[in-house]
């Protein structure tokens, strides 16, 4: 195989790869943060894809004017999901494990939710547009312009915001509360308001991921399921609530997954990725890059 | 769900006899006069993944076709006109909600026929159900030799067969001059079946496959694999996949300039989506389709019918609309000519050659031998039917660059 079809095959693997830390991180923020194992986070991804594609089909809005809006769009809808579900369920559990086998169930009735919402309001189709499709050459490998411009967006988001949560107060509270809630309370870290705000946080970027996602394949209401698992193997990979480890582990996975594919057969890729999965659940349950 | 099962529900003997049961008396319905509706049940993916499919190629002609038939004054029952009252429900992707839906139609509903569900999977459950009770079926989204050979006296499929298309294809690429192809296919029924058959019309046809690969459903990346065919520089490419992985290994191959001189994919080629999404870049792009509004003038009176009532964004797909269209034709006939006996629907729909806007269609078994394996390509906006030459609406253009 030539220099530039690794390059290409590479390169591929971290577009791939892109999205799928952009999803686990959101997840790992719910997760890592609150304990909540939100599996209708996938659905909040459709949810962005949608957005954009009425925004862009019907408005004429630039999709890349919607990361933004749909990052501000399903961050307000995060926090009105929080309000109304996850803030009423952390007051009534009376234990963090009861809490977050009680959040599974509600996330579960969550995904249908919205599913079947996406369902009745933009219905079953598969949809698509066309934005930046032109192919770009780069050192002998090509590629379509919005795959590159998925994978800087993607690398960007999450930098930034491992930059925020080592690097601001806000983010140092964070950090307190996902080592130890009941130390950080105690120094003064206000949960009630931080909370709400990272679940938002977190739905914002699979909005985001969903922005990206509909510039690049087609979508309907069923796309975000298989993105909720991805992300789980993510952070597993990456240990829960390691945001550095979110975005390395998805980045390793996409890589993995593109060679195994064109080395094996796309049919093995699910064995591939639960392959890793379980392997690491045995090995290093605490994830790949955490030291301990 | 279906606490009353009466395994020969034909007579109305005992469609009365049922109205004296409580359970049959919360459908007051069932008090028919003369002139009662004909209920038509049938269950469709308006959720989950087949979603995509049965609301383009399906459910909108149903829907269509039950409001022709009513704006006409109702369905010709053997003379009477009865309006159509459609029975249907969301079966949400899920065969075991499928089957029980179907069960409860046919066996404790009594509907006076059913349509079929989308794709092959949920035929292939629902059909010898069908069978057993006795309600004809004319399957417009299967695609199974398997299908074929349950030999269901009931079952009758419409679309063509994996080895009529892939006979078709294979014979178009041969006079091309083709040398060389690489496939992939979707690892389910469809995609093993097609990819079989087209492995026996390839031998011997002096072509080699220099590479084939599988796929799972809901693949979201197939570059690895495009980009080591684009290395190996095959004639042809064919892809045997369905809706999104059309468009997915569409764009890819564009994306990463994979241009071999015949690009094939299966499902979803003859949605206007497929245009929709690709815009000029469909230009050349071969497929599975069979009628266009070209092909009569009562493709073209449907196609405007369904434009007309669905709007400019929802035109029928190339393919299985016009199948399920010819499906609900044949079944007009039927019902006209034997009226909502069952049996002899079933034995008219055997016997007879059927005129239908895709063509004459006639059945050995439950296989449709009237419509020939067909070749479609996109040129200038219209998938057009380019092989078999007796079908054609266009003749084979080279397929330019991916723009």
């Amino acid at each position: 195989m030539s220099l530039g079809s690794w390059l290409e095959l590479i390169a591929s693997g971290l577009i791939t790869g892109g999205v799928y830390a952009l999803v686990a991180l959101g997840l790992n923020l719910q997760y890592g943060l609150m304990r909540i194992l939100n599996i209708a986070h996938g659905e909040f991804l459709m949810v962005g894809a949608f957005i954009t594609y009425t925004a862009h089909v019907t408005l004429g809005i630039n999709p890349l004017l919607m990361v933004p809006i749909s990052f501000l769009l399903l961050m307000g809808l995060g926090l009105v999901v929080h309000r109304l579900v996850f803030r009423r369920l952390t007051r009534t559990s009376p234990t963090l494990d009861i809490f977050e086998a009680r959040g599974l169930m509600v996330s579960f009735g969550l995904m249908f939710l919205v599913q079947n919402f996406a369902q009745t309001l933009w219905g079953g189709d598969l949809r698509g547009y066309d934005f930046m499709a032109d192919p770009v050459a780069i050192g002998g490998a090509q590629f379509s312009a919005n795959k590159i411009l998925l994978l800087v967006l993607a690398l960007t988001i999450s930098a930034a915001l491992i930059v925020v949560l080592n690097k601001t107060l806000y983010g140092k509270g964070v950090r307190a509360l996902m080592q130890s809630p009941t130390g950080a309370q105690l120094m003064g870290i206000d949960t009630e308001r931080l909370h709400p705000l990272m679940f938002g946080v977190g739905l914002g970027l699979s909005g985001v991921a969903g922005c990206l996602l509909s510039m690049t394949y087609t979508i309907s209401p069923s796309m975000g399921e298989p993105y909720t698992v991805t992300a789980l193997i993510v952070i597993t990979l990456g240990g829960f609530g390691s945001m550095a480890g979110a975005l390395a582990g998805g980045l390793a996975l996409g890589v993995i997954e593109a060679i195994g594919m064109h080395f094996t057969n796309p049919s093995l890729k699910s064995l591939l990725s639960y392959g890793i999965f379980i392997g690491v659940l045995l090995w290093r349950p605490n994830g790949l890059f955490v030291r301990k | 769900m279906s606490e009353h099962r009466h395994p020969h529900p034909t007579r109305r003997a005992i469609v009365q006899a049922a109205v004296a049961t409580p359970a049959a008396l919360a459908f007051p319905s069932l008090l028919r006069a003369q002139a009662a509706p004909v209920r038509i049940g049938y269950t469709m993916a308006r959720t989950g993944p087949w979603t995509t499919g049965a609301q383009v190629s399906q459910e909108p002609n149903y829907l269509l076709w039950a409001e022709q038939q009513n704006a006409a004054g109702g369905l010709n029952v053997k003379g009477s006109k009865r309006t159509i009252e459609l029975i249907s429900s969301d079966d949400r992707s899920d065969i075991e909600t499928c089957v029980r839906t179907y069960e409860k139609l046919m066996g404790s509903d009594k509907v006076d026929l059913v349509l079929p569900p989308w794709g092959s999977n949920a035929n292939f459950a629902v059909a010898p159900l069908a069978n057993r009770f006795g309600y004809p079926f004319l399957a417009p989204t299967a695609l199974s030799r398997r299908l074929v050979e349950m030999k269901l006296p009931y079952f009758f499929l419409l679309l063509q067969q994996p080895k009529p298309m892939m006979d078709a294809l294979v014979a178009m690429l041969k006079e091309n001059g083709a040398k060389s192809v690489a496939v992939i296919y979707v690892d389910d029924l469809f995609g093993l079946e097609n990819y079989a058959a087209l492995k026996v019309a390839l031998a011997g046809s002096g072509m080699s496959i220099v590479e084939d690969k599988s796929y799972p459903l809901g693949v979201k990346d197939l570059s690895p694999v495009l980009r080591s065919m684009k290395d190996k520089n095959p004639d042809a490419f064919i892809g045997l996949t369905y809706p999104p992985d059309t468009i997915l290994a569409s764009r890819q191959s564009k994306e990463i300039g994979f241009n071999p001189k015949y690009f094939y994919a299966s499902v979803g080629t003859a949605f206007q989506l497929y245009r929709n999404v690709m815009k000029e870049g469909a230009e050349g792009v071969l497929g599975m389709g069979s009628w266009n509004s070209k092909t009569s003038p009562s493709a073209k009176a449907y196609f405007d019918a369904h434009v007309k009532k669905f709007g400019a964004a929802k035109e029928p797909d190339r393919w299985a609309s016009g199948a399920t269209w010819a499906g609900l034709e044949i079944l007009t006939a039927a019902v006209a000519k034997a009226g909502l006996d069952r049996k002899a629907i079933r034995d008219y729909v055997a016997g007879t050659e059927h005129n239908t806007i895709i063509g004459k269609i006639k059945f050995s078994g439950s296989e449709n031998v009237g419509t020939p394996g067909t070749v479609a390509q996109w040129q200038k906006g219209e998938f057009e039917v380019v092989w078999p030459k007796a079908n054609a609406t266009a003749t084979l253009v080279a397929k330019p660059n991916w723009v």
